[in-house]
């Protein structure tokens, strides 16, 4: 059910703002939107970047081996303390902050310095300092690789030059070389180093002898390295006060989200806007009461043009099943919410894609002990809940069907492997039921617009016409052949009513009638229920045949077969489960949704205490 | 001696297992690749990126399954393999064509939706479900291939 929303809009003084937002926070039901003119209030900049930062010390922690559970067990704290600034979190924040900026730039140098002594590999036997590589009055000098093919020419034109040269290292960008020129011939040697593509070294700025400096960057890189590691150790000590940075976290998100939007304001008044549900109206009103009187607060139905935020309600057994429509998109404010309707249709197929009672078991098992272990909020709670379901309804179908862990035992209807045709139109059967679901909720929701065309021509005559069909096939005599052409006589006049002129509206309806192929392409998709089915059931024989195989073999092959078997039955599960799961919903969003979903609703994201590590106790 | 029927029915098993068993390692290859890019940005997603990288990965298991009730037909898994005739053996190699042509091409297609899914996954995690929808699309043509085969196999009378 879509539950009904209604614009909230607030008048205060200045002065009890924060009090008020800290109150709608707590109560968490009013979902502020701004407005022209509504501005951040200040120092929301300022918790933004604290944020961020106390984001990136958490993963810094992470880095240096504090743990990252998939579930995290959060903490417990109470809504006082809640409030209060953790000093030590905000600390060791500052701290661990310094300390990895600190790591991020010692690591910057020390592979600088690390680069610089690789510079020097070529010029390990220069036995000139470095320093002393420059000119002196009467010579210049240069220091430089020479590509290898153009040596000997270049080594033949400088003879004649009043130049000296010595070889050294060869290397990747050519001969290491070192020519002293005298000062005069200088101008013809820079003229020939250019011609044969010299390029200049770039030595580092130290003195001493190559080999020297180069043992000596090396000996200051590797000082900046163990303080690294020390750091580093240094950090992994702060590790056991992780939970301080994440309450810290925690505080600076909700009042990062409370600060976002303080509404339009003048020199001592307030107003803010935004969307409640409308049966919480007057809890809000509460809510604002307790904080002070000096307040004018208005509900009002949403306007022509106003779009509120979609929120879904249904009872405990369909609710979860709101996570697979928010996995496709929300309802739009104002349509219908499909979940009660869909909900049945899921389980059904997730059941029968799964197809084993020996798999529904474990499954079933295994999610009830995850759900009481892990605690799973929100839409992971609702997803392991449709498992969960699908868990029930596999082990209902894999008894139906007589598979146990692949073995086949006692089937109450039939074996889908023995009677494929059988199943086949068990598939097709759910699958029109399905299909005509969705067109009748359509054909209800252009009756309630007003619609009545348009819910006759383009929906009941294609009902009339299936009808006809499955009359046809099941009773004797003409009744399904007349409502077959009653069904397609009425598409064919009226499919086209929107188009002027006799013939090119009848050609238009002719055409829509070719929208039957659409139709028998939704039914035929159905048959995927039966194939996965089979996926699971004969991967499990195979996994089955494979231990039988090993069983035979002696105590080891014992051994292995039981290994093969629990490895192989989980494996089968986990992807059996990814598959029915992605593809039941599939047959929802492609085949069910495309008759009558209006999706493209927005999420209502009130104002609320949204924590990631701890579990607020009020 | 084994007779030209049931060795064109071995074939018929090979081809199934062979090309869909490729098809479905190109495929997860392609999306793993996508995949360890996005891990190495961030190891958060491990979890959301491998559900992706895995859905290419099933027209192996239908090829495997196809393979396998070809051969258990034969009677290769009790050990008594039957003596087919050249056209018994011929139906079940076409018999299991669509599955190993089907399952390979959709496979290393269903590889490349599978690795945009990722990228998505990588810019917007919230939209991980919608991209393994799109995945699996691909791979309704798997599963028509599947039953397509399964039927024929099934209805091969020896």
């Amino acid at each position: 059910m879509l539950v009904p929303m209604q614009k909230l809009t607030l008048y205060a003084l200045k002065a009890d703002r924060d009090a008020l937002l800290l109150a709608l926070q707590k109560d968490g039901s009013v979902m502020l939107e701004p407005e022209a003119g509504s501005k951040a209030l200040p120092g929301s900049e300022k918790v933004s970047a604290q944020l961020d930062k106390t984001g990136q010390v958490l993963q810094f922690l992470v880095q240096n081996g504090a743990k990252n559970p998939l579930f995290p067990q959060k903490e417990a704290i109470s809504y006082g303390n809640f409030l209060k600034e953790t000093q030590e979190g905000r600390q060791l924040t500052e701290k661990l902050d310094t300390t990895a900026s600190k790591i991020a730039s010692l690591e910057s140098e020390a592979a600088a310095l690390r680069t610089q002594a690789e510079s020097l590999d070529p010029w390990l036997k220069l036995d000139i300092p470095l320093e002393q590589l420059s000119f002196t009055e009467t010579t210049r000098c240069h220091v430089g690789f020479l590509p290898e093919k153009e040596l000997p020419e270049f080594q033949k034109a400088i003879s004649g030059l009043l130049a000296d040269m010595s070889l050294y290292e060869l290397t990747q960008d050519g001969q290491a070389m070192v020519i002293l020129a005298y000062e005069d011939a200088d101008n013809d040697v820079k003229h020939l180093l250019k011609e044969h593509d010299f390029s200049e070294a770039v030595l580092p700025k130290r003195s001493g002898l190559a080999a020297d400096v180069r043992k000596e960057l090396l000996q200051e890189a590797e000082e900046k390295e163990n303080r690294i590691a020390r750091l580093k150790e240094e950090t992994r000590e702060s590790i056991p006060q992780k939970q301080q940075v994440e309450l810290y976290y925690d505080q600076l998100n909700a009042a990062h989200d409370r600060l976002q939007n303080g509404g339009v304001e003048t020199v001592s008044a307030f107003k803010v806007q935004g969307w409640v549900r409308k049966d919480r109206a007057q809890r809000v009103e509460q809510v604002v009461q307790g904080v002070t009187d000096a307040y004018q607060l208005t509900f009002a139905d949403p306007e022509e043009g106003e779009i509120p935020p979609t929120v879904l309600e249904n009872g405990r057994l369909v609710e979860p099943y709101e996570s697979v429509v928010e996995l496709y998109s929300l309802p739009k404010a104002g349509s219908v919410d499909p979940d009660m309707i869909m909900a049945p249709f899921h389980f059904i197929f997730f059941g029968m894609m799964m197809s084993d009672a020996g798999y529904g078991l474990v499954l079933t098992i295994m999610l009830y002990f995850a759900l009481k272990k892990f605690k799973p909020t929100g839409f992971a709670r609702q997803l392991a809940l449709v498992i969960f379901f699908g868990g029930i309804s596999t082990t209902l179908w894999g008894a139906m069907f007589g598979g146990w862990f692949g073995l086949e035992w006692h089937p109450l209807l039939f074996v889908p492997m023995n009677e494929p045709l059988k199943m086949l139109a068990l598939c097709f059967g759910l699958g029109a039921i399905h299909l005509i679901t969705g067109m009748l909720i359509k054909t209800k929701m252009l009756f309630r617009e007003g619609d009545v065309m348009g819910a006759v021509c383009d929906q009941i005559s294609w009902l009339i016409m299936f009808l006809g069909f499955f009359l046809m096939a099941l009773v004797p005599g003409p009744i399904g052949k007349y409502l077959a052409w009653l069904g397609a006589g009425i598409i064919v006049l009226f499919g086209g009513r929107d188009r002027k002129g006799i013939i090119s509206r009848l050609i238009g309806g002719l055409l829509t009638l070719y929208n039957i192929s659409g139709y028998l392409s939704d039914l035929l998709s159905y048959s995927r229920i039966f194939a996965l089915g089979l996926a699971t059931g004969v991967i499990a024989m195979v996994i089955n045949t494979v231990a039988q195989m090993l069983w035979s073999a002696g105590p080891v092959g014992i051994v292995a077969a039981i290994l093969v078997l629990l490895a192989g039955h989980y494996f089968n599960i986990v992807i059996n489960v990814l598959g029915a799961f992605v593809h039941s919903s599939r047959l929802q969003y492609i085949e069910f949704f495309g008759k009558f979903y209006e999706a493209g609703g927005r999420a209502f994201l009130p104002l609320a205490l949204r924590t990631k590590y701890t579990d607020i106790t009020k | 001696m084994i007779t030209l029927g049931t060795a064109l029915a071995f074939g018929g098993a090979a081809t199934a297992a062979g090309l869909a068993g490729v098809g479905s390692a190109i495929g997860v290859a392609i999306a793993g690749q996508a995949a360890s890019g996005v891990v190495s940005e961030d190891p958060d997603k491990f979890g959301n990126v491998l559900v992706l990288q895995a859905l290419p990965g099933t027209q192996g298991i239908y090829g495997l399954l196809i393979a396998f009730i070809i051969i258990l037909n034969l009677g290769v898994i009790d050990g008594n393999v039957k003596d087919l005739t050249t056209f018994q053996g011929l139906a079940y190699l076409f018999a299991a064509l669509p599955m190993g042509l089907g399952g390979l091409l959709s496979a290393i297609y269903q590889g490349k939706v599978a690795a945009s899914g990722i990228y998505l996954t990588a810019k917007r995690p919230e939209e991980t479900g919608k991209g393994i929808i799109l995945t699996a699309m691909v791979e309704t043509y798997a599963v028509l291939s599947l039953l397509i085969s399964f039927i024929m196999v099934n209805g091969i009378k020896l």
